[in-house]
């Protein structure tokens, strides 16, 4: 009934060990494995309803400046966090604290130009227009809560007391959140890709054919 | 110190508060697991109520028990319940109780969103049934196929609620998996590397990646749903540029890896059953380790075998008909391994294997039809009729509830410490064996003959009258048995024996503890060196210097995820009311969304995020780890 022992027993000493601190990073990366699949669902229902109709990209195709400025935006707020980060890893608290609140304002400024593209955008194309821009306006609305929720989790990590290895949870916040802004911000790099650049792409090839 | 002194120091800093906060605060998992298994339960009890009333109507031609418009609510109302909150949940529920005993560590990874993880489920479930309360329940089934849904043809807040209870849902799962897969990689005892792991880990492991991967896609669907009824927009509405197959894709792309998700914890509580009670090792560990996992990854390549009918091209087709050839392969192994351990075994028949055998039978019988009609021409012929309802009620009784009801006779004693009465239970397994024969094998032939799925009723002389009379006789036998172990598990809280620590003799590090386990599982951290660490020489007493005990606070070792090397000390957390604040919050949005209260949705949005920010909130200045001289240098 009893099986083989297959190597000695472990004198394991456990008391002695360090404070682990990486579960949260882990979850985070959980957490962002389903978010990407959430984001990918919907780039593929856009492409879903977007396959064979000829008006869709001939009409449609949304301006291309404005998606790379906000993407400048983003792509540098992701630098400042990284850096506050490394900062953070120095101990260097004080500098990474700002980094975060220059990163707030960031995202802060890429929600008021994405409501101004919204408002400039409204009157031609409005999301209960027709399948492409409920898809289109759905999509960067779901990323645009996402940099809503960014923000706020950066204004936490803004106002919290203390940034360094803990006893006791949260343990290496600054790390685990910059995870989810450089996520957040990825999202948009596909954004551009799938939802604007290619719209236009296939705008111009249609007008050459 | 001594063994006693060391049992009520860990006892001191594990016990929680008593009374209502502590009842309102506590994140032991020994308690939420029970919650979680009694709440599914008792949703259970209330799906298979509506499938009762459901089956009276049905039992003779032309009734009007219920409106044609009743009915659908009721095998709505049914089918969500049972899919999301019973099949799913119960089996989280025993995962959430069992796999920190399992691998020896005194919590999950994430104490807290546990908590959050159960009291969300509690909460969608009582959003969910707000609707019928309000005479509007969801009608369009459990997989609510577009157009159908939207409002023109559904108006009412029904589906309505269905969305947004099925939102919430979807964070409570998706929290739970996420709990899961880094307790499971992280949290094993030392020398549990990931080759002696109990099989239940790999079924918990491989659906807790699934249900990441696949319910973000029924919560997009579910969002364009909302949207499209709610705010004007064209997802699924053909006329204006939508597509109604877009749900279909998007649903089932999540659908069919969820019937894994029902399906593969299940059935790893039969590999962990059958080797026990037939007293030895199971056959092919690594090649049902291997099946779980593979059909997990293939169950996300079948989802196109829901929609045979709705025209697709040939080369789709085959291709999803053979991926789902593919799985009866993988659930063949699991099969062939239990068969094969009973075979080379010595049997105890026990009621616990009573279930677990059981569940053979109706797996292979389900399985069965499941390749009919995973073959294209025997589909078309066999879609929408009473032939799919029979194959889905064997494949989801037989290999959900049935090693459901095996998984509360092998592991109630060891969580109420008390034993089942044996002859009530296998009573109480042969009438379900038999009443769940007699209602739903009939439903083959019922199909065959024609009988169409979801119709409320049927006219006098098709020739479906006597075996649908059948059927609710069995319909109600089923539910008879069930009782009984109902009343079984209640006598055994009055008046059962003591279990004792390991009543039935098993090899799991589960059976180390007292029955119920105290709050800090065991009292020295196990060592594992086997596969079967309780059948092996070797236990605790080889801790002499109290090496393993981990009594500086609330402790749990971290391990390496492959070999299971000690590696760090994990902390966690006390209780908190936070976890049920913020679910009240989060339901709050739900509830004010359904109703179109934005501002209250988002103060209750803004509720949630202060609630988070307390939850995690930095408690003392003294925790952070101070530098050793060299690290400063």
């Amino acid at each position: 009934m009893s099986s083989v022992v297959q190597v000695a027993p472990p004198r394991a000493k456990l008391a002695s060990l360090p404070i682990e601190q990486n579960r949260g990073i882990h979850a985070m990366w959980c957490l962002i494995a389903t978010e990407a699949m959430l984001f990918a669902c919907m780039f593929a229902a856009y492409y879903y309803l977007g396959n064979n109709k000829d008006r869709w990209a001939h009409e449609s195709a949304p301006e291309l400046s404005f998606p790379f400025i906000l993407l400048a935006i983003l792509l540098s707020s992701s630098a400042i966090l990284f850096f506050g980060e490394k900062q953070v890893k120095k101990a260097n608290y004080t500098a990474g604290r700002i980094a975060v609140w220059i990163t707030i304002l960031f995202g802060l400024v890429f929600l008021c130009l994405q409501g101004y593209e919204y408002y400039s955008e409204w009157m031609t194309t409005a999301p209960y227009n027709d399948s492409y821009t409920s898809a289109f306006y759905a999509i960067t609305m779901l990323h645009g809560a996402h940099v809503c929720v960014g923000v706020l989790l950066l204004f936490y990590l803004g106002i919290m007391p203390r940034y360094g290895e803990t006893l006791r949870t949260p343990h290496r916040p600054y790390t685990t959140l910059a995870m989810y802004w450089h996520f957040v911000d990825a999202v948009w790099i596909f954004i551009v890709a799938l939802l604007y650049v290619i719209p236009n792409i296939q705008r111009l090839h249609h007008h050459v054919l | 110190m001594s063994e006693a002194a060391l049992e009520q120091r860990l006892t001191e800093l594990w016990e929680g508060k008593k009374g209502l906060y502590g009842f309102l605060a506590t994140v032991d998992h020994k308690k939420l697991g029970i919650r979680y298994l009694v709440t599914a339960f008792t949703l259970m009890l209330i799906g298979g109520v509506e499938a009762l009333v459901m089956r009276i109507q049905l039992a003779e031609p032309s009734l009007r028990v219920l409106s044609p418009e009743a009915y659908n609510q009721f095998f709505s109302m049914h089918g969500i319940t049972m899919v999301w909150w019973y099949a799913s949940p119960i089996l989280s529920g025993f995962g959430i109780f069992i796999i920190p005993l399992m691998i020896g560590a005194r919590d999950l990874a994430f104490p807290r969103l546990n908590a959050f993880t159960y009291w969300t489920y509690l909460l969608s479930a009582i959003l969910l049934y707000i609707a019928p309360l309000m005479g509007q329940a969801p009608h369009a089934g459990w997989f609510a196929y577009a157009p159908y849904t939207l409002t023109k043809y559904s108006p009412g807040m029904g589906m309505d609620y269905y969305v947004v209870s099925l939102i919430l849902l979807t964070i409570s799962t998706t929290a739970n998996a996420i709990n899961f897969i880094i307790t499971i990689l992280r949290m094993r005892a030392p020398g549990m590397a990931i080759s002696r792991m109990p099989l239940f880990l790999y079924s918990s492991l491989t659906v807790s990646v699934v249900v990441l991967f696949s319910l973000p896609s029924l919560s997009a669907a579910l969002i364009f749903l909302e949207l499209d009824r709610r705010y004007g927009t064209h997802f699924y509405a053909v006329a204006d540029g939508g597509s109604t197959f877009l749900w279909q894709q998007l649903f089932w792309f999540f659908g069919h890896p969820w019937v894994y998700v029902i399906f593969l914890p299940a059935t790893a509580i039969v590999s962990m059953i059958i080797p026990v009670f037939s007293r030895r090792p199971i056959v092919g560990y690594t090649y049902v380790a291997a099946a779980t996992m593979l059909t997990g990854l293939v169950g996300f390549s079948v989802w196109l075998h829901h929609m045979f009918t709705v025209g697709m091209s040939n080369i789709a087709m085959s291709l999803f008909s053979a991926g789902s050839m593919t799985v009866s392969i993988f659930t063949t192994i699991q099969v062939f391994a239990w068969v094969a351990t009973i075979w080379k075994g010595r049997p105890v028949a026990t009621t616990a294997m009573y279930y677990a055998v059981g569940t053979i039978v109706l797996l292979v019988i389900g399985g069965l039809s499941g390749v009919f009609t995973g073959i294209i021409p025997v589909d078309w012929q066999a879609h929408n009729t009473y032939f799919v309802v029979a194959h889905i009620h064997y494949v989801l009784i037989g290999s959900n509830l049935f090693p459901v009801m095996a998984g509360f006779y092998y592991w109630g004693p060891k969580m109420t410490g008390k034993m089942m009465s044996e002859r009530l239970g296998k009573w109480s397994f042969w009438i379900m064996f038999i009443g769940f024969n007699v209602g739903f094998f009939p439903m083959h032939i019922l199909g065959l003959l024609g009988m169409p799925r979801r119709i409320f009723t049927y006219q006098a002389g098709l020739g479906f009258a006597g075996m649908n009379m059948l059927v609710t006789v069995g319909a109600f036998v089923l539910g008879f048995g069930v009782l009984l172990s109902i009343l079984n598990l209640l006598i055994s809280l009055r008046c059962g024996e003591e279990a004792g620590r390991n009543p039935w003799n098993s090899d799991g590090l589960e059976w180390e503890s007292d029955s119920p386990p105290p709050p800090y599982g065991s009292v020295h951290i196990p060592v594992v060196v086997s596969r079967n660490p309780l059948w092996d020489d070797f236990d605790e007493e080889e801790d002499p210097e109290n090496e393993r005990v981990l009594d500086g606070g609330r402790w749990t070792p971290i391990t390496s995820w492959l070999d299971a090397e000690p590696l760090a000390i994990a902390t966690i957390p006390e209780d908190s009311l936070m976890p049920l604040w913020a679910a009240l919050a989060v339901y709050g949005f739900f509830q004010a969304m359904v109703v179109q209260l934005i501002w209250v949705a988002a103060g209750m949005l803004v509720a949630t995020l202060l609630f988070g920010i307390w939850w995690m909130w930095p408690r003392t200045k003294e925790e952070i780890v101070p530098k050793t001289e060299e690290e400063a240098a």
